[in-house]
Parts: C-alpha cells; structure tokens; sequence
C-alpha cells in the first residue's frame, strides 16, 4: 500500500494515542509535550481530525468505566497502527538518505 | 466565553454537535482552567485559537456534510496535506481591506441614500464634497490599518490552530 505524507498534526495524534488510549483534553497536552509547544491544537481542530480518523478508521472510540460522554476516550486501530507504522519507516527512509546526502555534500 | 464557545459550536452541523460537542466543552473547559494561570497575552492567542478553529472547524464540518465530499474545493491543499499549498500572508490582510471598503462603501451609500431629497423636489447638493473629502481620508487612514491587523491576527490564530497543517487521512492511503 503506498502512503501519502501525513500532516504533522495527525502524526502528533496517532503517536499520541500509539502509546494508550487517550481522551481529547490528554491528547492536546501530550501533543503539545511532545512537539515541545510548537504544535498547540484548537479543540475545533483536533475533533476535526478524529472526525476523519474515526471515518476512515485509523483511531476508534474506547469504552471506560464510569467515561462521561465529555471524556470518551479513542485509542489506534490495527489500520491506524500499520499507517503509523508506514509514516514512521517513510520518514526513517528520508532521515537516511538526508544525511547521506549532506555528508557526500560535506566530504 | 463559554457561552461563546457554545454559541460558535451552532455553526456546526446538528449530527456533527450531537457525537462531539459535549466533548469539546469539556475539552475547551480543561485547556481554559490551565490557560487562566497564563498571562493575558497568552489568554488572548488561547481564544484567537479556539475561534479560528471552530470558524474554520464548522465550515469544513458544514461542507463536509452537505456535499459528503472529504474536503473543500479549490483549497483542499490549504487545509488538508503537509506539502502545502500555501496563498501569501497577505491575502488575508488584502481581504479585510477589500472587506471593509465594502462595508464603509455600503454605510456611506445609506447616509447619501436617506438625505437625497423625494423625487417630486429639485436636487439640491446636501453637503460639499470637500466637507466630506476629509473625515473620508482619515477614516481611511485608521480603519484600514486596524482592518489589516485583525486580518493579521486571524492569520496568525489559524496558523497557531495548525488548521492549516491537517492531512485528510482519507487520502493518506491509496
């Protein structure tokens, strides 16, 4: 299957709920931790996004105990996951060949 | 402000509300406790955010769900894929401009309008166009300036959003 390039904010998402399931207020911190608060989600932005992700369904809703529909939780589906999966091995392909090409360059 | 939040979720289709709109409450509930320890300008760019990205938010979600297609026409890119089609920053600044020109245009038309005499009395002149040349100048020289910056700030929100940066996963796999 070929990929297309995910966008940094869905590759933030997915990488956030990869680890566990999350509910939308953890996965805007954890987004934001982890780009280093370059990466700061609206909430019309993020339930944009699991929108489309829970269409296509990369992510899915995760029942909890006691979950109030305010803190339902999404967690990857085994297709959200080899998507990742791709996205990860694609841009470890362009780490490799950029710094290839920059010590040719050096050299 | 949450009763603005709630009222800017309105702008979303009803099916679209009743799966999510209690959860981006409770989302927007949360980042706002933590934001009100924050300076004001850090609360400022916090609810330019949330604006920009609920306008923008409802009118994919609208579009989406009227025409069921996975994103809208001729800006897909500009919403949707990494590798960025990008218009220049100052198309949004230009079209506030153009925006409020056309406001003051409409405003100015209905002052002339309810002074112009009935049509049954002679035309007489109501005021002399220098009279009129000079607040007109210097109106212009404060509001479109501050018709730029609030085009720049909305810019500067969506960009914060990272609406701009969204992948349609949709088209993430062939």
């Amino acid at each position: 299957m070929e990929s297309s390039p995910l966008s940094e904010p869905v590759l933030l998402i997915l990488m956030s709920l990869a680890g566990q399931p999350r509910h939308g207020y953890s996965i805007l911190k954890d987004v934001e931790r982890m780009s280093n608060g370059r990466v700061v989600l609206s909430t019309g932005t993020l339930y944009g996004a699991i929108r489309r992700l829970l269409e296509d369904d990369w992510i899915e809703r995760f029942e909890e105990r006691e979950t109030s529909r305010g803190r339902q939780a999404y967690r990857l589906t085994s297709h959200g996951r080899r998507n990742l999966q791709l996205e990860v091995d694609r841009m470890k392909h362009l780490t490799r060949l950029a710094t290839l090409r920059a010590a040719t360059k050096e050299s | 402000m949450l009763n603005a939040y709630q009222l800017l979720l309105r702008l979303y289709p009803a099916t679209y509300r009743a799966e999510f709109g209690e959860e981006m409450i409770a989302v927007f509930e949360g980042v706002r406790a933590d934001c009100d320890r924050k300076s004001f300008a850090a609360r400022a760019v916090f609810y330019f955010r949330e604006i920009a990205g609920l306008v923008s938010g409802a009118f994919r979600e609208n579009f989406h769900f009227r025409s069921n297609a996975p994103d809208v026409p001729f800006f897909p890119r500009r919403f949707t894929m990494r590798n960025e089609f990008r218009f220049p920053k100052s198309t949004p600044i230009l079209m506030a401009i153009i925006l409020a020109g056309v406001i003051i245009a409409i405003r100015k038309g209905e002052v002339i309008a309810t002074s112009l005499p009935p049509f049954s009395q002679p035309v007489t002149p109501v005021h002399s166009a220098h009279s009129y040349l000079l607040p007109g100048v210097i109106e212009g020289f404060i509001f479109f300036p501050l018709a730029g910056l609030v085009g720049w700030v909305i810019l500067f929100a969506m960009r914060r959003s990272g609406v701009h940066r969204l992948t349609d996963v949709a088209s993430g796999s062939k």
